[in-house]
């Protein structure tokens, strides 16, 4: 068979796969365009390349003050929902609960409701609790919409978990705590992991919870993201958007390097 | 080089799943130290049950469980001492073939080089030297079959047991296997409670087996008396092909078919016709058809240049009486 013969399947699976990629991450580029734009407002086509806009967005202490606390928020959510996610999966696939079907569906109903209504009931919990807003809140709005996706992504691998490893561990003189640890636990970790890192990107984007849960001087990147625009729509936006998306693919990279999701793919 | 095999009874144990059905049923075993000890049977009979209750894996309803005297009925998995190894072998996938052998050792806190020691001494006699660093992903079935035997031997436990271990291999791997477990049991004395289905591999490499059935044991025997002295209809019909003879009430007579002999018609014997011929290298199967209208099996070992029968010729058969087994139920 020659290689060099024209195969129309092959060219057809080629375009469809370039569509979808221009298609997902054409705005991405048209954002890096207008990050690096030089004209005070967002047009195009671009007329040069300056770092104003990047000197501008981190010069200014409220876009700094916001990506400061995003990412702690972040950070938060993403170890919370990793414990909460992976235990409750752990008790849906394991420990025998009646109505476990019912239970799984509760834990992964916040993301089936708009998280604008989510962030609006909790505001409204908070307000007559009388908590108030305080960044513990913020996490805790944010970690409920994030741990379904941990969840999610461990109930995958406890799915095809085989006990009889645990067993193994068992009549080899592991007590249960250590069979956890040594066994369980490293083996449903690309799972949790996997998990973890939508929770960061789901809380480090979020915008409707935080927006009612955030207090004046106390907003969240996306928040006051949102603010500046609408008075203000210049290349410090597309700066800002080109500083989250690097920082989210960082701590995908970070955490692929430092936990590995690859090393434990074949179970 | 181990001294310290262990005997093992179980005393009227008795396991439910569901409080009706009878997974095991009022079982009593007695292995002797550093006996090959085989438990057959269909699946669904107990026999895996029975073993996953000597390793505590499943609780016991009734009855006790002793090993090397001490009764362990309630003593933990963990703190049992035993070997196992699984049909899916259940290698920890995420640990290299040295860590998987180690993890026992570790857990009893053996000094590292110690550990280090008896890992490549393990791997050694396993003949998988040079694999220490690979991951169970990387390795054949019959190479993973290794490592679960010297993660299961490298602690030199009193007792094995053996869950359908070579049930996942091939034809021909699964024979050297049979051959290789067989000389490893023996070279280290250890107790071995072997499950499997497949009555061959039973009578190839057991001192004694144990027959269930329906949660009961049927018959317990070296694996000539099981196969020459069957005790009940169950047992005959299991193992080996037989001819079945229904008595009185439920009585039966039986005889193997290698025990049947055939000869020229008239000179007395059970007359009757070749019905079909089963040339099968060895040997040959035929079925015959007596006159009375019963149809029999017979083995013929396929001696000198013996030409096989011809379809529809008249025979006579013919057998000693004391190869003639009588069963009950």
């Amino acid at each position: 068979m020659s290689a060099r013969r024209f195969d129309a399947g092959r060219a057809g699976y080629f375009a469809l796969n370039g569509a979808i990629v221009t298609f997902l991450l054409a705005p991405i580029a048209i954002v890096a365009v207008f990050a690096v734009n030089p004209t005070p407002y967002i047009s195009f086509p671009p007329v040069g390349v300056t770092l104003r806009w990047f000197e501008k967005f981190f010069s200014s202490e409220d876009f700094m003050n916001a990506l400061w606390l995003s990412l702690q928020v972040a950070v938060a959510v993403l170890v919370l929902s990793m414990l909460i996610g992976a235990a409750c999966a752990l008790a849906l696939a394991r420990g025998n609960l009646p109505g476990a079907r019912v239970l799984t569906a509760f834990f992964m109903s916040p993301l089936m409701l708009p998280a604008i209504l989510t962030g609006l009931a909790l505001f409204q919990i908070y307000l007559l609790a009388g908590i108030g807003r305080p960044v513990w809140g913020l996490i805790m709005g944010h970690t409920l919409v994030a741990v379904p996706y941990v969840l999610r992504t461990t109930l995958a691998v406890l799915h095809n978990f085989d006990r009889r490893i645990e067993e193994a561990a068992a009549i080899l003189g592991a007590s249960p705590v250590r069979i956890f640890f040594e066994v369980t636990l490293p083996l449903i970790r690309p799972g949790v992991v996997a998990g973890g890192i939508f929770a960061f990107i789901v809380s480090f984007d979020q915008f409707p919870i935080s927006l009612f849960l955030v207090l004046p001087k106390g907003e969240t990147l996306p928040v006051v993201l949102f603010n500046y625009m609408k008075f203000d729509l210049d290349g410090a936006i597309a700066a800002a958007s080109m500083v989250s998306i690097v920082m989210a693919i960082s701590v995908v990279l970070l955490l692929e390097k430092l936990i590995g999701l690859k090393a434990y793919v074949k179970l | 080089m181990n001294t310290t095999s262990a005997s093992i009874r179980l005393d009227a144990v008795s396991k439910s799943y569901d409080g009706r059905v009878m997974a095991v049923d009022d079982v009593t075993l007695d292995i002797q130290p550093g006996e090959f000890f085989s438990l057959l049977g269909p699946s669904g009979c107990g026999k895996t049950t029975t073993l996953r209750m000597i390793a505590g894996f499943e609780s016991v309803d009734r009855g006790r469980v002793v090993v090397g005297g001490t009764d362990i009925t309630d003593v933990p998995v963990h703190k049992r001492d035993m070997g196992m190894v699984f049909q899916s072998y259940a290698l920890f996938p995420h640990r290299t073939v040295a860590e998987n052998v180690a993890f026992g050792l570790r857990m009893r806190a053996l000094p590292k080089a110690e550990i280090t020691e008896r890992v490549k001494a393990a791997l050694a006699l396993v003949e998988l030297t040079g694999y220490e660093d690979r991951r169970p992903g990387q390795l054949s079935g019959g190479q993973q079959q290794r490592v679960a035997l010297a993660r299961a031997t490298v602690i030199r436990p009193p007792v094995l047991l053996c869950d359908e271990p070579l049930g996942a291999l091939d034809r021909k791997l699964r024979q050297q296997m049979q051959f290789e477990l067989k000389q490893l049991q023996k070279q280290l004395g250890v107790t071995l409670v072997f499950v499997t289905h497949d009555q061959e591999e039973a009578l190839a490499m057991s001192d004694r087996i144990a027959v269930m059935n329906a949660g009961r044991i049927e018959q317990i025997g070296t694996p000539a008396e099981i196969y020459e002295r069957p005790k009940t209809r169950f047992v005959a019909d299991f193992i080996g092909e037989i001819n079945l003879f229904d008595g009185v009430g439920s009585s039966a007579s039986a005889i193997r078919p290698e025990k049947v002999v055939i000869g020229a018609p008239g000179n007395g014997g059970l007359p009757g016709r070749i019905e079909t011929a089963n040339f099968l290298g060895g040997h040959t199967l035929y079925r015959v058809t007596a006159d009375d209208g019963r149809q029999i099996l017979v083995k013929e070992t396929n001696i000198g240049d013996r030409p096989t029968r011809a379809i529809g010729e008249p025979v006579a058969l013919s057998w000693d009486p004391a190869d003639m087994v009588q069963l009950e139920g």
